[in-house]
C-alpha cells in the first residue's frame, strides 16, 4: 500500500503549523520525501509521526516532544541552527539548507 | 595513525546515513549500530550509551578517538581525526 496519500496529508497539516512559527519545508525535495516516508512508517509502527532522527524514551510525555513538527518544544535550539533537527523544516529565509550544520543545543 | 570511530545511528535518519557515507568517502574505518534495529536489552544498552554520551536523544552520535560529536558535522569530525591532523582527543 502506497504511503503517498498519508505523506500528502502530513505535508498539508505540517505546513499550516510551521509557517506561523517562521519555518518552511526544506528546499531539498528529496530529503522531504525521505523524511515524510520515514515518519509515515513510524506512525504506522509506533502510532505517531515521530522525528526520524531522535530516539524515543518510552515515556509518553517526553516522546510527545519529538512528534513532528516538534519545533515548539525545541524552539531556541532550532532557531540557532535555522533548521529542525532532522532538517525537514528550515527558516523561511533559508535557500541553501546544506550549509546548515547540525549541533546539539549546548553548542550553539 | 589509526582512528577509532563509532557511530550510533537510527535506520530512519538520513543524517545518520550521510554520516556513515562521509566516513566511507573519507576512507576512514568505523563501527556503527542502528539502535532502532536492535531489540530488547541490546537495544536498551546501546540507546542508554548513546544518550549518556550525547546528553540527549538526538542522532547521529559519533565517538571519534574518545571525543563525542552529536549530529552530522564534518567540520567537527575533522577536528578529532588524527589521520586528518586533528586533535584526536
Amino acid at each position: 500500500m502506497s504511503n503517498e496519500p498519508r505523506k500528502e496529508s502530513l505535508r498539508y497539516l505540517f505546513e499550516r503549523v510551521v509557517t506561523p512559527l517562521g519555518y518552511k519545508f526544506t528546499p531539498d525535495a528529496e530529503l522531504v520525501d525521505e523524511l515524510l516516508e520515514a515518519e509515515v512508517k513510524l506512525e504506522q509502527d509506533l502510532g505517531a509521526p515521530y522525528c526520524p532522527c531522535q530516539g524515543r524514551s518510552g515515556v509518553r510525555e517526553e516522546d510527545m516532544k519529538i512528534v513532528c513538527p516538534c519545533i515548539p518544544f525545541h524552539r531556541a535550539h532550532f532557531d540557532a541552527m535555522k533548521r529542525c533537527w532532522c532538517g525537514l523544516f528550515v527558516h523561511l529565509d533559508v535557500t541553501d539548507p546544506d550549509s546548515l550544520p547540525q549541533f546539539p543545543p549546548d553548542e550553539d | 595513525m589509526i582512528d577509532e570511530v563509532f557511530v550510533y545511528a537510527l535506520s530512519t535518519c538520513p543524517w545518520c546515513r550521510k554520516t556513515k557515507q562521509w566516513f566511507d568517502d573519507s576512507r576512514i574505518e568505523y563501527e556503527a549500530v542502528d539502535v532502532d534495529k536492535l531489540s530488547g536489552d541490546e537495544q536498551d544498552a546501546a540507546a542508554d550509551k548513546a544518550y549518556e554520551l550525547s546528553g540527549g536523544r538526538r542522532f547521529p552520535v559519533v565517538v571519534i578517538n574518545g571525543e563525542v560529536v552529536v549530529g552530522y558535522n564534518p567540520d567537527k569530525f575533522l577536528q578529532h581525526l588524527r589521520s586528518w591532523g586533528g586533535g584526536g582527543g
